[in-house]
């Protein structure tokens, strides 16, 4: 990797945001000094529960919430920055726009607000109509557009300023598999485009799928930050086997020791631990007759990492309350 | 900068011209002058009297009570529906955008202020009384008043619901418009009251100023019927009324800087 393809392009450093109820004045930290770094051309996921505080950071870095402790660049431009949002794109989580426009009008504004000349704006939105698929909708206004074109919507009119970070919050949230599989391309061409990505997402497969890096959050804290292959252990957790029984006999040899046990028809799913002996386990499948179908080794994904962690955040924070 | 301000403010002129109310508000405003022909009938040869006066209360009040409405409602739906935050997260300053969002509301109440100054001289060309320039000085003096209602409504509205926004800015135009005959009432007051109501009628734009006719100007009574005010004293009014919606408009801009939308 070129020297140019590892500077830093959003760096968080302590970031804090308390809010007090109205009345009450009760404390609520919704950011606990949260620091990370985005690399230069990286797709950079971000990852927590409800209320981890993954949208409050988002915010926080458009300028959008001003943080109580902190401090955070993007672009080397101190939050919040006008220069630095004018190379930033951004999609809101569950993005609401002026309904009474259409999608050409949308992305007209954008562009003007980005200082943007009428041609360039007419050229860009064309293109951008285009590529997030909304052509059809040209002459339709925001109102009737269903919740998967608001946020091909939204991704247009984050990308009217060609911007060099692109920051997308739950960008593939309420979408269909498609939907889903449409913006996850998107954001890997960005990449092949040079852009960075900044995006948040509580679905799993998603960031495991196309993240260079993530960021696991949970009660306003980081909880892990590395590449996934660095957060997943490699170790084999287990084995998922799957074989088909010639004789009933042979199904209590087989299921001994096993974690899982699901049977349809004549398949037998297996599920042991990672230190069973699998050598021995098929050579008693063999032994019985039965036919082995599949035998599949079961590394820990970020879902396990993740759980295992919002689980670990969750303990760790009722003992403080505990305390208090 | 201006490019900026102008694109909020064409939107928000778009917006507030997809509002059914402002619709209704003109076809009331149209009810009004055809109520004024038909009071002016019944009057006793008071019918120039009766058509100038309800006209301009009409464009004053009117125009007042949707500078309200337009002003507690288009910049709190911003946050409210949170479209503000794909706007605010694009390069633009918040005083931008506030100042945005009142070019585009002055639009709005000027073309609705035409209108409705349109219709009243209609009115008064039907009843053969044709339009004096002492009705056109009332109307560029009701237009003003409109103006500084809606940086009113604006200011509230940087900070507070509807509800209050309407409650504050609907207060501050009512006691704007009777300022004098509150300082009239409190003269016999004790010294406290004295010093109370002035120091709250400083804080409160002199909005009696934009509606003159019947007061003592200058040690003589003007009136639209007759003698009126001067193009200067205009002029005057206009600058009291720029001042204080620059002055608003630059609280609220400071107010919406420090806000949280979250």
């Amino acid at each position: 990797m070129s020297a140019a393809s590892t500077d830093t392009v959003i760096d968080v450093r302590e970031l804090r945001k308390t809010y007090r109820t109205p009345f009450r004045r009760k404390k609520v930290e919704a950011l606990r000094g949260i620091s990370f770094a985005v690399q230069r051309g990286h797709i950079f996921g971000f990852v927590g529960p409800n209320g981890a505080g993954k949208t409050t950071t988002i915010r926080t870095l458009m300028g959008l919430i001003r943080p109580t402790g902190g401090s955070a660049t993007i672009l080397g431009h101190t939050i919040p920055s006008r220069a630095a949002r004018a190379k930033v794109g951004f999609l809101p989580e569950s993005p609401y726009f002026y309904d009474y426009l259409t999608i050409g009008e949308l992305l007209d504004l954008a562009g003007r607000l980005f200082g943007l000349d009428a041609s360039t704006r007419k050229k860009r939105a064309d293109a951008l109509i285009e590529r997030v698929g909304l052509g059809r909708a040209r002459t339709q206004s925001l109102k009737k557009f269903s919740k998967g074109m608001l946020q091909r919507a939204g991704l247009a009119q984050a990308l009217m300023n060609d911007p060099e970070v692109v920051v997308l919050d739950e960008p593939t949230s309420g979408l269909d598999p498609i939907g889903r599989k449409e913006v996850r391309d998107l954001i890997l061409e960005l990449r092949e485009q040079g852009k960075t990505v900044l995006f948040s997402s509580h679905i799993l497969t998603d960031i495991e799928a196309i993240a260079d890096r993530v960021a696991i959050v949970a009660r306003g804290s980081l909880q892990s930050i590395g590449t996934p292959a660095e957060l997943v252990k490699r170790t084999v957790l287990g084995f998922d086997l799957k074989v088909r029984i010639a004789a009933e006999a042979a199904i209590d040899h087989l299921t001994a020791g096993a974690s899982r046990v699901r049977r349809v028809a004549d398949e037998l799913a297996v599920t042991l631990g990672g230190d069973a002996d699998i050598d021995a386990w098929l050579e008693r499948a063999h032994a019985a007759g039965a036919k082995v179908i599949a035998v599949e080794p079961r590394h820990e994904t970020l879902e396990d990492l993740f759980m295992r962690q919002i689980a670990g955040a969750d303990s760790a924070s009722a003992a403080t309350e505990g305390r208090v | 900068m201006l490019r900026r301000i102008w694109a909020i403010a064409l939107n928000t002129f778009r917006e507030a011209a997809r509002i059914r109310v402002l619709y209704g508000i003109i076809v009331l405003v149209a009810g009004a002058n055809l109520l004024a022909i038909v009071l002016g009938q019944m009057s006793i040869h008071e019918e120039q009297r009766v058509a100038r006066d309800i006209g301009l209360a009409g464009i004053s009040l009117f125009g007042s009570l949707t500078a309200i409405f337009l002003g507690v409602f288009l910049l709190y739906t911003e946050v409210q529906r949170r479209t503000i935050h794909a706007i605010v997260s694009k390069p633009i300053e918040r005083w931008e955008f506030v100042v945005g969002k009142y070019l585009g509301m002055a639009i709005v109440l000027t073309i609705l202020v035409g209108l409705f100054a349109f219709a009243m001289a209609g009115m008064l060309t039907w009843q053969g009384v044709g339009v004096s320039s002492a009705v056109v000085k009332a109307v560029v003096l009701a237009w003003f008043e409109v103006l500084t209602v809606a940086s009113i409504a604006i200011f509230f509205s940087s900070f507070s619901t509807p509800f209050l926004s309407g409650i504050f800015a609907l207060a501050m135009w009512g006691l704007g418009r009777v300022t004098p005959d509150i300082q009239a009432a409190i003269e016999n007051g004790s010294p406290w009251i004295k010093t109370t109501a002035r120091v709250a009628l400083e804080v409160v734009p002199d909005i009696h100023l934009f509606s003159p006719s019947g007061r003592i100007v200058e040690g003589a009574t003007v009136t639209v019927h007759g003698d009126f005010v001067t193009w200067g004293y205009v002029g005057l009014a206009s600058l009291h009324a720029l001042g204080w919606i620059v002055g608003l408009l630059a609280i609220a801009c400071l107010l919406f800087q420090r806000r949280d939308f979250a």
